[in-house]
C-alpha cells in the first residue's frame, strides 16, 4: 500500500504541482518585473493580422509588449507613442517595455513589407486615464484639402509644363513668394508668368527652389525615410510607380482612363505639377481614390505627411 | 526452438527489472511531464512553432526518437511508455503500481465491435492526422488540441471498453508502430507453446493476483509477430510457469513468415509508404506552394490537395501495386486470388516504408533538432532561460551530408523489400522472376525518394 501511495503522490505532483510550478514561475517573473505583460501575435494580414488587434493600457502603467511573429518578418510601431521594433524574425519573440504618458487611441502597425496586404496590418492601443476614463472626444481641425474644399478624386492636371525638369539649384538665386500648400506648381507658374522678366525655364527653376526651401532639408530627409519604408514597395524607389507590390492592386481597373493603371508616378509632371501640396497631403492622409492606395492618416502625424509630400516633390523637381 | 534468437530474460537482472511492477509506471512517470508540458505549451505558449516546446519536442524530438531509434531497434517499446493511455489504464485498474486481486478492471467492459477488430480505423485516423499534418505539425495550439483529444478519447474508451481498446484499434500512431515493429530485433514470446496450451487458467490473458490480463487483448501463447504486443510486460508478471520471455532476434524476423497477413495491415503499409513520399514532396521539397496549399485548410487549393492526398493513399499507389501484382500473377500463371497475392506482396513494403520514414525523418530532424535546445530553456516562448540555452542559434546538423545517410538507408530498405518480395513469390510456388513487377515498384519508389533528397 505504501508504494501505491508513493506512486499516487508522484502522479498527483506531475498532474497538479508541475503545471502549477510552471505558471507560478511565470507569475513570479512577471510580478517581479513590475510590468504588465501583453502578448501580441503578428500574423500577415492573410493569416489574420494582429492578434489581438486592440489593446488597452492605463496611463502610467508599465507595460511589456511581447510580440511573436509565427509566419514572416514583421516590424512594429506605435507612431504616436514613439515605440518601434524594427524587426521580428519568423519564429522569434521580441519584447519592448513602455509607459504611456497620455490618453487616447493610437494606431499600431507592422512596419515591414510582410505581404501584399501589409498595410492592412494595423491595430489600436487605447491608453486610458483612470482618473478620467471617459474623456470627451478630441476634436481636430479638418485637413487642408477639406478646408480648401478640394475634390481629391477629381483629375488635377497641370495646365503648364516645363520643357525640362526644373532644378532647385539653378533657381537658387531667385526668391519667389509662394505658398506651395494651397497652389500647384502649374498654378504658381501661371500666376507669376505675367509679372516676371524670367524666362519660362528660369521661372520653373525658381518654383522648384521655392518648393524645396519651403519644405526644408531635414523634413525632406524624414519624408525620405518614411517613403522608403512605406511607399517605395508600390511607388518604386525612384517614384516611377513601378514598385513590385503595386502590380495588380485592387481598384486598378476602375482608375480614370487618363491616369496610369498603377500606383501614382511621381515623376509624371502632368500629375505632379497639377497638384498642390494640400492635394498630395489629402491623398496620403485619406488614401482611396478608387485605387489600392491605403490611408496613412491614422498612422502618420500631420507633420510626417507634410514631410512625405516634401520628399515626393523631389521626384518631379530636381532638388540636388 | 528458434536458435537464431537469444533470451534476454535469462539474465536475472533483466528478468527482475521486467517483472517489477514499478517498471511501467516509472517509465510513464518520466514521459508524462514531457507530455503535460507539450500540451500546456501548445495552449498557453508562443504560437511560433519553432519556439514552442509542444511542437519541437513532440514533432521533432519525440518523432525523431520514435522513427530513428525506438521503432527500428525496440519495436513497440514506445507503446509501453506512452503517457496517452496511462490515465485511463490507471483508472481502469484503480491502481498505479499494485495489481488488483485477480487482475480485476473497473470498466463497463464493453467488447469492441467484431467488425472493427482490425486496424482500418487506425488507418483512417492516421490518414486524418496526416491530411492536416502540415497544420498540426506547425501550429502549437492545434497540435495540443489533437494531443489532448487523443488523451481524452483514450480515457473515455478505457472507462467504457475493455483494456486498451484505444491503443489496439484507434490510435493513429499505434497502427504503424505495430506494422514496423515486425522489423525490430526484439520480441516477446512464450518459450514453449505446449506449456501455454496445457495451462488452463490463462492468467496471461485474464489476469491474476500478480498482474493484469494482456491490456492489448493478445493471448501471448498465440503470439507469432510483434504487431499487437505492446511490450507492457504484464504477461511476464502473470505467467506462473515462467513461460514468457523477451528475446533478441534478427531484424525483420516476423516477415520471414507469411502467416496472418491481412488486408488492413497491407493497406497500412501503402498508407505509410505514400505518406512518406507525400511528406517528402510537400514538406521538404523546393515547391513551397505545395506546403502553403496543404496549410490553407478549407481553401479550394487545399480541397484539391486533400482529394489528391487521399486518392494517392487509398487508390493510386495501391492501384499501381495491384496492377503490378496482377502482372506478376500472369507471368507465373498463378491460381492464387489476386487479392491474396496483393496482400502477401504488400508486406515487402514494410521495410521499404520504414526506410523511407527514417530517410525522411533524418532530414527534418537534423535540420530542426537545434530548436530543442531553445525550447528546453524556454518551453513556452515566454522569455525564460532555464538552462542558458534559450538563445542558442538554430543550426542545421550535418546539412550537406544528410543524403549520405538517406541513400544507404533507402537502399537497405529496398534490398530487404526485394528479399521479401522474392520470398513471397517462392512461397507461392513461383520463380523469383514473378516478383519482378513488385521489385520494379519498390525500385521506382526508392529512386523517386533519392531524386527528391539528392
Amino acid at each position: 500500500m505504501k508504494r501505491e501511495f508513493f506512486a499516487l503522490a508522484v502522479t498527483f505532483l506531475l498532474f497538479v504541482a508541475f503545471p502549477a510550478a510552471l505558471f507560478g514561475y511565470q507569475a513570479i517573473r512577471t510580478n517581479t518585473s513590475g510590468a504588465r505583460v501583453i502578448d501580441l501575435i503578428a500574423y500577415a494580414p492573410a493569416n489574420g493580422g494582429w492578434k489581438p488587434d486592440s489593446i488597452r493600457v492605463n496611463i502610467g502603467e508599465r507595460v511589456r509588449l511581447r510580440i511573436a511573429a509565427p509566419d514572416v518578418v514583421h516590424g512594429f510601431e506605435i507612431p504616436a507613442l514613439g515605440i518601434t521594433i524594427d524587426e521580428i524574425l519568423p519564429g522569434h519573440t521580441e519584447e519592448i517595455e513602455f509607459v504611456a504618458t497620455r490618453a487616447g487611441r493610437f494606431p499600431f502597425a507592422c512596419t515591414r513589407w510582410c505581404s501584399a496586404d501589409h498595410w492592412r496590418m494595423r491595430g489600436v492601443i487605447e491608453v486610458i486615464d483612470p482618473a478620467n476614463p471617459n474623456p470627451p472626444r478630441a476634436t481636430f481641425a479638418p485637413p487642408l484639402y477639406q478646408q480648401l474644399k478640394i475634390d481629391l478624386d477629381a483629375m488635377h492636371v497641370a495646365q503648364n509644363l516645363p520643357a525640362q525638369k526644373p532644378s532647385a539649384a539653378r533657381g537658387a538665386a531667385i526668391n519667389l513668394a509662394l505658398d506651395p500648400r494651397t497652389q500647384s506648381p502649374s498654378e504658381a507658374f501661371a500666376r507669376l508668368r505675367a509679372n516676371t522678366p524670367l524666362t519660362d525655364a528660369q521661372l520653373w527653376d525658381a518654383i522648384a527652389f521655392a518648393w524645396k526651401q519651403s519644405a526644408g532639408a531635414e523634413q525632406i530627409a524624414r519624408g525620405q525615410k518614411l517613403y522608403a519604408r512605406d511607399c517605395a514597395a508600390c511607388h518604386g524607389e525612384q517614384g516611377r510607380g513601378d514598385g513590385t507590390a503595386g502590380i495588380n492592386l485592387p481598384g486598378m481597373a476602375m482608375m480614370h482612363r487618363e491616369m496610369n493603371r498603377g500606383p501614382a508616378d511621381f515623376t509624371n509632371a502632368v500629375q505632379m505639377f497639377g497638384a498642390s501640396d494640400a492635394i498630395l497631403h489629402g491623398k496620403i492622409l485619406r488614401g482611396g481614390m478608387g485605387t489600392g492606395m491605403p490611408e496613412w492618416g491614422s498612422l502618420y502625424t500631420d507633420e510626417e505627411i507634410w514631410n512625405m509630400v516634401s520628399y515626393i516633390r523631389s521626384f518631379a523637381f530636381d532638388y540636388r | 526452438m528458434n536458435t537464431s534468437r537469444i533470451e534476454i530474460t535469462r539474465y536475472p537482472i533483466v528478468k527482475k527489472i521486467l517483472t517489477s511492477r514499478w517498471l511501467q509506471w516509472s517509465a510513464i512517470a518520466l514521459t508524462l511531464p514531457f507530455f503535460i508540458l507539450a500540451i500546456l505549451a501548445g495552449f498557453f505558449g508562443t504560437p511560433a512553432g519553432n519556439r514552442n516546446f509542444g511542437i519541437v519536442f513532440v514533432w521533432i524530438v519525440w518523432w525523431g526518437a520514435l522513427i530513428l531509434l525506438l521503432l527500428p531497434f525496440a519495436g513497440r517499446l514506445w507503446c509501453a511508455i506512452c503517457p496517452i493511455p496511462a490515465p485511463g489504464e490507471w483508472l481502469q485498474r484503480r491502481a498505479l503500481v499494485q495489481p488488483r486481486a485477480g487482475g480485476k478492471l473497473y470498466t463497463l467492459g464493453w467488447k469492441w465491435h467484431r467488425k472493427l477488430k482490425n486496424i482500418w480505423l487506425q488507418n483512417f485516423s492516421f490518414l486524418a492526422v496526416a491530411l492536416f499534418s502540415v497544420v498540426i505539425l506547425t501550429t502549437p495550439l492545434v497540435s495540443s488540441i489533437v494531443l489532448a483529444l487523443f488523451a481524452l478519447i483514450a480515457l473515455a474508451m478505457s472507462l467504457v471498453y475493455e483494456r486498451r481498446a484505444f491503443c489496439r484499434y484507434l490510435c493513429p500512431v499505434g497502427g504503424f508502430i505495430g506494422l514496423y515493429s515486425q522489423l525490430a530485433p526484439i520480441e516477446l514470446r512464450v518459450k514453449d507453446h505446449a506449456v501455454c496450451a496445457s495451462h488452463k487458467d490463462k492468467t496471461c490473458y485474464v489476469g491474476s493476483d500478480a498482474g493484469y490480463g494482456c491490456p492489448w487483448l493478445v493471448f501471448p501463447g498465440a503470439l507469432d509477430k510483434n504487431t499487437y504486443c505492446g511490450l507492457c510486460t504484464e504477461c511476464l508478471k502473470t505467467c506462473p510457469l515462467d513461460n514468457v520471455a523477451l528475446y533478441a532476434r534478427p531484424f525483420g524476423a516476423d516477415l520471414f513468415s507469411n502467416t496472418g497477413r491481412r488486408l488492413d495491415e497491407a493497406y497500412k503499409a501503402f498508407i505509410m509508404l505514400t505518406c512518406a513520399l507525400a511528406y517528402s514532396i510537400v514538406l521538404i521539397s523546393p515547391w513551397s506552394i505545395l506546403k502553403e496549399t496543404a496549410y490553407a485548410v478549407g481553401s479550394p487549393g487545399w480541397w484539391v490537395y486533400a482529394v489528391a492526398f487521399l486518392a494517392a493513399n487509398l487508390v493510386i499507389v495501391p492501384g499501381i501495386f495491384y496492377a503490378g501484382v496482377t502482372l506478376a500473377k500472369k507471368i507465373a500463371r498463378l491460381t492464387t486470388p489476386t487479392k491474396k497475392l496483393f496482400v502477401e506482396f504488400a508486406y515487402a513494403l514494410v521495410p521499404l516504408g520504414l526506410a523511407a520514414w527514417i530517410a525522411f525523418s533524418v532530414s527534418f530532424v537534423l535540420i530542426n533538432f537545434s530548436y530543442a535546445w531553445q525550447v528546453v530553456s524556454d518551453p513556452f516562448g515566454w522569455g525564460w532561460n532555464l538552462f542558458g540555452t534559450a538563445d542558442w542559434e538554430w543550426t542545421p546538423y550535418f546539412a550537406g551530408a544528410q543524403a549520405f545517410a538517406q541513400i544507404p538507408i533507402l537502399l537497405i530498405g529496398l534490398v530487404a523489400a526485394i528479399g521479401i518480395a522474392i520470398r513471397t513469390a517462392q512461397e507461392q510456388g513461383a520463380s523469383s522472376r514473378t516478383a519482378l513487377p513488385v521489385i520494379a515498384f519498390c525500385v521506382a519508389y526508392t529512386l523517386a525518394l533519392i531524386w527528391l533528397y539528392v
